[in-house]
């Protein structure tokens, strides 16, 4: 049996028992009593644990033992203090870190010192301690070696393989075994024993014999290997994803009917039937569609496989703050693709570290929310706090030399909780060891950004802040608004327009050297693609299309030949060197084979700045 | 022949589940004892082929009592029965002579494919 090929299985079950783990720990801290929830817990670590021995990483099934030692107890006091739940979740913390080990095919990290440190609290249950045991990869030396592997279902490894040893011992002499006596006495022992036995036996007359246990899953007979170890592969860590059959049998259905589609295509072009081949086109296009709705099935994932963790977090800031924070999460069952959701769970955590730490003084309710805007998703995190104080910014923005003092006279408030996205920017008193100094705002905005996003912000003093991301459902596939622009084919991720117009020429004014225009009440600084693309100057137009976004948390009008129009682009990363190209997110191949790149405007101009 | 058992439980549950088990197996249950001390005396009035040892009991612990009985008679045969998580005490009894355990939450097959196994030596 090769275990090697069960580990992602392993890894993905154990993730999600310490994902349950983590979420009832929270639980059982309301209902200390609640004898359901422990036994849960229990078996959840108790599954682990199972798991952990019959995959060999013995650390980690030493911890989830002991984890199993500490609800023990807690289960025979009848409830669960705070206490208890803090060194509990912090052995689920490290249980967490050791299947990132396992994830990365490196040793797994040390647990006797967590161990060590929470036995104080266990002593009532007496010695039971398991150290991890390494098995010899293989016995050197005379004799007959046998192999025997434990079955899943064996629950008392080490005395299993104690009587093991001493059945062999009836057949022959036991010259040498792996794990030691000694060592499966200390517990934690692996269910694989290697043993060099000396038999007058047949190895068909042993396997009869020890075929009457049905606690082996494999008796083996290996021979002896070269000495030489062939190099393992290195550690590729392929994320996987569960479909469901229901999903896999859309897809053979429709990889069918293209198959049939194909066909009818093929005839209609050797029969140059221009009937069938427009029909055969539309059925196409219908196909094409429906994959790509079930291909986008499979990536989408709902926003609850991220908040999990998020309870707890609360839990653990009130905890250390002495607040009272209620966490409500609404719309948890909203989708997205998986990648988007991979990247949101460190800005996620971010943004309600900020509420719990900065928005609310003692008391209060934090509020995420997630719902459907046609092909985006808004995420909101909001809480009823004390709201950011734009005096506060304000000032602050003007000691870090972010604005000038004159702006600082006429700026919006809407621009002005922008600012708390500038990079170092912090208006908390106080650096608390939750949400550090004010790194985190721009973080949060350069990752939602990255995803084709927007951060929007809104507080009134007071009464709490909202903070809004707004995403696109998939990044792979996404709309995009096609520029023209010096004879160039652009696109601009629909996300990040906000409007697109046309002016008069005559609509330009002046502010300074800026060229801006009054757009619904506000002044728009404009900005020329073909400067900032360094492309000469384009012929005089009557009408200037203009597309509103906004840039550094700033509206700005971009200048642009023409608006060609919006569309679907499956779009691809360059490859290597051109991904290093400043200004470019990516490629899309068009219908008649033309590259069209998606350009990201604010690195753009970053770069010309640099 | 039919084999011969003595249960060895203090709780009353367990020894009943395990009596069922042996009966319907076939199996003779000559006596039942709620701790140690009493299991010694009821091996030495039945001597029988197999006992069936709980570990955790008042009086005298199933190891002990183990202990005492193999002391008197070397070629008694009992198999502990042990809870999840008392791996250590059932290591240990295997070394001071136990020839095999048997897990709660009992299932039938487990129990007597290890019973009879140990009674076919």
């Amino acid at each position: 049996m090769d275990i090697a090929k069960y580990r992602d299985m392993f890894l993905s079950e154990a993730a999600e028992h310490l994902q349950q783990m983590t979420a009832l720990l929270v639980a059982v801290e309301q209902q200390p009593a609640d004898k359901d929830t422990v036994a849960a817990l229990f078996r959840a670590v108790h599954s682990i644990k199972g798991m952990a021995a019959t995959m060999g990483f013995s650390a980690t099934a030493h911890l989830a033992h002991h984890l199993e030692d500490s609800l023990d107890l807690c289960r025979e006091q009848g409830q669960i203090d705070s206490e208890q739940i803090d060194q509990l979740l912090a052995g689920v913390d490290l249980l967490d870190g050791l299947l990132d080990d396992i994830t990365a095919q490196r040793p797994e990290r040390d647990v006797d010192g967590f161990i060590a440190a929470s036995a104080i609290c266990l002593q009532e249950l007496g010695p039971e301690h398991m150290t991890p045991v390494e098995v010899a990869d293989q016995l050197d030396g005379e004799g007959l070696r046998l192999e025997l592997h434990l079955a899943e279902k064996v629950a008392a490894v080490g005395p299993r393989l104690l009587v093991l040893i001493r059945q062999l011992e009836k057949f022959g002499k036991v010259l040498e075994t792996s794990p030691s006596e000694e060592q499966i006495m200390q517990g934690g022992a692996p269910r694989l024993l290697r043993v060099r036995l000396q038999t007058a036996l047949s190895q068909e007359q042993l396997q009869q014999q020890l075929r009457q246990f049905s606690e082996l899953s494999d008796i083996l007979f290996p021979v002896e290997k070269a000495s030489q170890r062939p190099q393992k592969k290195p550690a590729t860590a392929a994320s996987t994803v569960r479909v469901s059959t229901d999903l896999l049998d859309h897809f053979i259905n429709l990889t069918g009917e293209l198959i049939t589609n194909r066909y009818s295509l093929q005839t209609a072009a050797s029969e140059q039937n221009w009937q069938d081949l427009h029909e055969g086109l539309g059925q196409l296009t219908r196909l094409v569609k429906n994959l790509h709705h079930q291909v986008l099935q499979v990536r989408m994932m709902p926003l609850a496989s991220i908040t999990g963790r998020l309870p707890r977090a609360v839990r653990d800031l009130c905890r250390s703050s002495g607040k009272e924070v209620s966490l409500e999460i609404e719309g948890a069952d909203i989708e997205l693709d998986r990648a988007i959701l991979e990247e949101l769970t460190d800005p996620l955590m971010h943004m309600l570290r900020n509420a719990v730490d900065h928005g609310i003084k003692e008391r209060g309710k934090v509020l995420i929310k997630a719902w459907r805007e046609r092909d985006q998703v808004l995420i909101q995190v909001a809480d009823d706090g004390c709201g950011i104080d734009p005096q506060k910014i304000c000032q602050r923005a003007l000691e870090r030399n972010l604005i000038s003092p004159a702006q600082a006279e006429t700026i919006r408030n809407y621009d002005l909780l922008q600012l708390i996205c500038s990079p170092g920017f912090s208006t908390a008193a106080e650096v608390s060891a939750t949400s550090g100094r004010g790194v985190g705002m721009d973080v949060v905005k350069t990752a939602v950004e990255r995803l084709g996003g927007v951060l929007l912000i809104d507080s009134v003093l007071g009464e709490g802040s909202k903070i809004t991301m707004k995403l696109p459902l998939s990044v792979a596939i996404i709309r995009v608004l096609m520029i023209d622009c010096a004879e160039m084919l652009l696109a601009l991720p629909i996300t990040r327009v906000l409007q697109t117009i046309e002016i008069l020429p005559e609509e330009i004014q002046t502010s300074g050297k800026q060229l801006v225009i009054s757009h619904q009440g506000e002044l728009l600084p404009l900005l020329s693609l073909r400067k900032i693309l360094k492309r000469p100057k384009g012929p005089k137009q009557k009408l200037l299309p203009l597309v509103i976004t906004e840039v550094l948390g700033r509206k700005v009008g971009l200048v642009v030949d023409r608006l060609v129009g919006q569309r679907e682009v499956f779009v691809q990363p360059l490859p290597t060197p051109f991904e290093r190209l400043r200004g470019c997110s990516g490629g899309t191949i068009l219908g008649d084979g033309r590259l069209m790149f998606v350009f990201d405007l604010q690195s753009l101009l970053e770069k010309r700045r640099g | 022949m039919t084999k011969r058992v003595l249960i060895v439980d203090d709780a009353l549950f367990m020894r009943n589940l395990l009596r069922d088990i042996f009966s319907e197996a076939g199996w003779q249950v000559v006596a039942e004892a709620e701790n140690g001390l009493r299991a010694i005396e009821e091996y030495n009035i039945h001597k029988p082929d197999l006992v069936t040892m709980d570990i955790v009991m008042p009086e005298l612990g199933g190891l002990d009592a183990m202990r005492r009985i193999l002391s008197e008679h070397a070629d008694a045969k009992v198999v502990m029965c042990s809870a999840l998580g008392q791996e250590r005490m059932v290591m240990d009894a295997i070394k001071a002579g136990a020839k095999d355990f048997i897990v709660k939450p009992f299932q039938d097959q487990q129990v007597l494919e290890v019973v009879e196994r140990v009674c076919g030596e």
